[in-house]
């Protein structure tokens, strides 16, 4: 039989036990409920995928603004020629130079930079860092005496790699012109990744050639038209 | 006594506690929502724009062709140029094509939900679209497309979340549909290739990530549906 002092002190004993489990069971929910949370925000990772989409547009959307302006001063010139009562071969003819740029047809100047990779490195880090250097506006490349665009595959073949069918070795050369500007924290990016293994040197020019040029090879299966 | 000092002390402590977990908990979910809200209204007003820019640029385009047409029509200069400008547009993509080929396919995979597998290896990723174009011009391809947007000189591929950017902010998702025109046996067997997409390959045997391709006799690529800037690269 216990005693009422003993029973007195066993009541307390529990109350303080449930008081401490009580607090700690909030505890435990609140805890789960806050790493719920942080899970949720991780999950708005969104939220930056969001805001570089947002960036991206308001970049494309002024390139669109620039490209809109630019055609309608080269139908502004052709009518212009037209009321004059001729065609225009000189406005015809600009369009033509841009495109032969575009296609890497002829050999082209202009600021841009210079990247030195004194190492190998595989053909998807090459793509990378083009395509990185596109996205910020790069207008022509030429890697070790040879001109590359978009369609210029480049495939690794061990140490080397295969520009075109034709095979560089390291030390590589990449000129790019384009807005040192814009270029140069893309290039910053490329590097950072590879620098963990080669060396590479990243340096501005104000006047950068690109001789080298790309014939374009016949179309033998694509017909034009839908 | 000491039973009541024992509570005092645990409240004490477990009051601070709870008091710390309330201090650092996360911005209220109403917050985040406006804010997601906000950033998602300002996506869709973008797009708005994006879409009615493009149409103003294929107006345009439109219309300076007519326009050069017509002046080939009156100076035999004029002609001439105008018949090496209609080669350079196919060349860089301003042209539709057709012919035979190559459609390859791609979609996600499932997501393990493995806390220890955190490489998404179950998405298809922007850098696996620049393989297997890459892969198919080295196989021959004459002309690309992505979910229809042809690759031209200056397409570049951007990560944008769970969506690929390309060619002036088009929003391209999941499933992929990459064209290719060519030798449908060359364009194949370049994917085939076990030494190709080796790591693509092995993500589609672990995660189901969806890869097939398919010939055909006739398929169809849309013309690059909008323009070029140069700005910095001066010919000569």
């Amino acid at each position: 039989m216990l005693s009422r002092a003993d029973r007195t002190a066993r009541t307390q004993r529990l109350i303080v036990v449930s008081l401490i489990g009580l607090a700690l069971g909030f505890l435990v929910v609140i805890q789960l409920r806050s790493q719920a949370a942080v899970a949720r925000t991780l999950a708005a990772q969104d939220d930056t995928s969001v805001a570089l989409l947002i960036n991206d547009l308001n970049r494309a959307n002024n390139q669109l603004m620039q490209q809109s302006a630019a055609l309608s001063q080269q139908e502004a010139q052709l009518q212009q020629a037209l009321t004059a009562g001729g065609g225009d071969a000189q406005a015809i003819a600009k369009e033509l130079t841009t495109l032969r740029v575009v296609n890497g047809e002829i050999p082209v100047h202009g600021p841009g930079l210079q990247i030195r990779i004194q190492g190998a490195i595989m053909d998807f880090e090459l793509q990378d860092t083009l395509n990185s250097l596109r996205n910020a506006g790069a207008e022509a490349f030429s890697l070790n005496g040879y001109r590359i665009v978009s369609s210029t595959p480049i495939i690794s073949r061990g140490q080397n790699l295969e520009i075109g069918g034709h095979t560089v070795s390291t030390p590589l050369v990449l000129n790019v012109i384009g807005d040192p500007e814009q270029l140069q924290p893309a290039a910053d990016l490329s590097a950072s990744s590879l620098q963990t293994r080669v060396q590479v040197d990243i340096q501005r020019k104000t006047d950068l050639a690109i001789s080298e040029v790309i014939t374009p090879r016949p179309l033998i299966y694509a017909q034009l038209g839908r | 006594m000491t039973v009541l000092a024992s509570v005092s002390l645990a409240t004490f402590l477990v009051t601070g506690l709870a008091a710390t977990q309330f201090r650092s908990q996360p911005l209220p979910p109403s917050n985040r929502l406006a804010r997601d809200e906000a950033l998602r209204q300002s996506v869709n007003q973008l797009e708005d724009q994006n879409r009615t820019l493009k149409a103003r640029v294929q107006t345009l385009q439109a219309s300076v062709k007519a326009t050069e047409d017509e002046s080939a029509t009156r100076s035999s200069a004029a002609q001439q140029v105008k018949a090496q400008l209609d080669d350079e547009q196919t060349i860089a993509g301003l042209t539709a094509i057709h012919g035979p080929g190559v459609t390859v396919l791609l979609h996600d995979g499932s997501d393990p939900n493995d806390p220890n597998d955190r490489s998404l290896g179950w998405t298809v990723h922007y850098q696996d679209m620049q393989d297997i174009v890459n892969l198919l011009w080295a196989s021959g391809a004459e002309g690309i497309a992505l979910n229809g947007q042809r690759i031209a000189p200056t397409t570049a591929f951007h990560y944008a979340g769970v969506n690929i950017l390309v060619n002036n902010g088009n929003r391209l998702s999941a499933p992929y549909t990459v064209t290719a025109i060519g030798d449908p046996s060359a364009l194949a067997n370049g994917i085939a290739d076990p030494d190709q997409l080796a790591e693509l390959k092995s993500r589609s045997r672990i995660y189901g990530l969806g890869l097939s391709w398919v010939r055909s006799t006739r398929l169809s690529i849309s013309a690059y549906d909008a323009t070029f800037l140069v700005k910095y690269a001066q010919p000569g």
